[in-house]
């Protein structure tokens, strides 16, 4: 009896939570006669790619695509200067450690929307407003803390004698670190950057305030689609669909690596 | 004796030095440029008076800080926040306590279902607030069609639409966002349980409740005290899910910090007192963090 309380429960909380993805999925694909509809059936009679033609045929590649390039690039920065200091605080002592550290904790913590202001100040002066690379380097702000903290993590993990052997052989720090250890931090790269690239596609809070005309990215350009009059479900859904498809593929290729990623908050809020 | 520093010296000790700030270097540079310098100037911000617009910006001296306790606005969205962090903080935490639970077993396949809970946690948000605004649109929404049919709401209402109801619809939606990370978190501090401790408590006697009340959740203690903490100071400042969902609307009754901040800067473009409230907000943070460190290791310090 136990056991199926167990399994209906279990049952509940699972369709409580993919309850909802499926019913986006579905309502991409109904027709418009059965989307708005008062009493919607739960199973369509009939399937249709109109929604996803009508998103094909607007602005929303080119949207995609932005938010991709951004993405990659910070994503990239983010890999290469989180794990050079990464590597830095474990391995070495040096003057300044201790402020990196703690600048690295605070950055970590630090809530997006605090350094909204700030942050807009900076970029504007910079003339970087309205551009892909001002996004970059907001988005930056949030994917380098955690690249950093998990690159931290990772390089801990990987036993110190190898590199000290390198030394001695006389291989020099950058070199053993190139050949020896980032190597055996392969998971912990794929680990990071898939977290960086998951935080900087979901970002809309800086990207809002940044991007302009063609250089939206989709969480900008979709929030935008519901204001108007008109609400268009059927693509918006479409359009809610494609975002996600990226992530959760991205999540199950990877799983054997996403649990360490995501209790170090790869994502926040 | 020499005041050289060690870095400077030629010996291995200033050369592993050399080596770990050069490391370092792009790191602190960048930390420097994209965190340090905006914290800096969003405090020295907070002390002018700046409108974006007219590009008019004057030393207003603690004069905005002073405005943040006339605001009334301001005071009724902290007690939004206030609620919202709760809530989401309280709903999150029991349903992944339950979901850690439920999936706590060796059943075939129970890895995939664990694998299936955690994906509305890495649903991008503007996804998320899409599907529910959909699910919740008054006129053809499954929800809010199936709850008007049960009499619990007024015909073409959405809950999101209705002072009364927006605050608790948008926790209930970071419920769903959020229970699949304390699910995960719960979960992992139960493997690294001694299951001994559970046959022993077997042998004597107690039941599935014992076992859960004596065992079970002292061992989780840790794990929802890191859980608050982390994400009670990222909840208090969360800003996309609110603004999506509602925009802080109808009526101010679903605002929080983040979304009345952003108001200020994009609606009002009042970017000093922006700054004022963030910075006060920050400073908050930073010190109820402190009390609760402080606490802690009082703490540790009186049990060891």
């Amino acid at each position: 009896m136990a056991k199926v309380w167990r399994v209906i429960a279990l049952a509940l909380i699972v369709f409580f939570a993919v309850g909802p993805l499926l019913w986006m999925v579905l309502s991409s694909l109904r027709p418009a006669d059965q989307l708005f509809v008062s009493d919607p059936s739960l199973i369509p009679s009939g399937f249709t790619g109109e929604w996803y033609r009508e998103v094909f045929a607007s602005d929303a590649l080119q949207w995609f695509a932005n938010s991709l390039i951004v993405a990659v690039f910070a994503t990239l920065i983010s890999l290469v200067v989180g794990t050079t200091a990464g590597y830095a605080v474990t391995r070495f002592t040096f003057p300044g450690r201790r402020l990196l550290l703690i600048g690295l904790s605070v950055g970590y913590l630090f809530p997006a929307i605090l350094l909204l202001v700030p942050l807009y100040l900076v970029l504007s002066s910079l003339g970087l407003v309205g551009g892909l690379t001002g996004i970059v380097i907001a988005h930056v702000t949030i994917t380098l803390p955690l690249a950093t903290w998990l690159m931290k993590s990772f390089v801990e993990a990987v036993p110190r004698e190898l590199e000290e052997a390198a030394w001695v052989d006389g291989l020099g720090y950058f070199r053993g670190f190139l050949r020896v250890t980032l190597p055996l931090l392969r998971t912990g790269l794929a680990t990071t950057a898939m977290f960086s690239f998951i935080l900087s596609w979901d970002e809309y809070l800086f990207a809002s305030v940044i991007a302009q005309g063609d250089n939206v990215t989709a969480p900008v350009a979709m929030a935008g689609f519901v204001t108007s009059f008109d609400i268009r479900w059927g693509a918006i859904m479409a359009l809610s669909t494609l975002v996600t498809i990226p992530v959760v593929v991205l999540f199950f290729v990877l799983q054997r690596y996403y649990e360490k990623g995501l209790t170090a908050g790869g994502v926040k809020g | 004796m020499t005041l050289r520093p060690a870095f400077l010296s030629r010996g291995l000790t200033g050369r592993q030095q050399r080596a770990g700030m050069a490391f370092a270097l792009p790191a602190a540079l960048l930390f420097a440029a994209i965190l340090a310098y905006p914290i800096f100037e969003s405090f020295r911000t907070s002390l002018y008076s700046i409108d974006l617009l007219t590009g008019d910006a004057s030393f207003a001296g603690l004069g905005n800080y002073s405005a943040l306790f006339g605001d009334a606005g301001l005071r009724s969205t902290v007690v939004n926040t206030l609620l919202w962090t709760v809530g989401s903080l309280a709903g999150q935490i029991l349903l992944g306590l339950a979901a850690a639970l439920l999936i706590d077993s060796d059943w075939k396949g129970m890895r995939w279902v664990r694998q299936i809970l955690l994906i509305p946690y890495v649903v991008p948000v503007i996804a998320t607030a899409l599907i529910w605004q959909w699910m919740l649109d008054g006129h053809y929404g499954i929800l809010s069609t199936n709850l008007q049919g049960a009499g619990l709401l007024e015909t073409g209402v959405s809950p999101l639409g209705q002072e009364s109801t927006s605050l608790w619809t948008v926790i209930l939606v970071n419920v769903w966002r959020g229970f699949p990370f304390a699910m995960l978190v719960f979960w992992a501090r139960m493997q690294s349980i001694d299951r001994e401790q559970y046959e022993a408590a077997r042998v004597d006697g107690a039941g599935a409740w014992q076992e859960f009340r004596h065992i079970t959740l002292p061992n989780l203690r840790s794990a929802v005290i890191a859980l608050l903490a982390l994400r009670g100071i990222w909840t208090l400042m969360y800003f996309e899910l609110v603004w999506l969902l509602s925009r802080g609307g109808p009526a101010g009754s679903s605002e929080v910090l983040a979304t009345y901040i952003y108001k200020i800067v994009m609606g009002e473009f009042r970017v000093g007192y922006a700054a004022a409230i963030a910075t006060a907000a920050g400073l908050l943070i930073t010190v109820i963090g402190l009390i609760a460190w402080l606490g802690t290791q009082l703490r540790r310090r009186t049990n060891g």
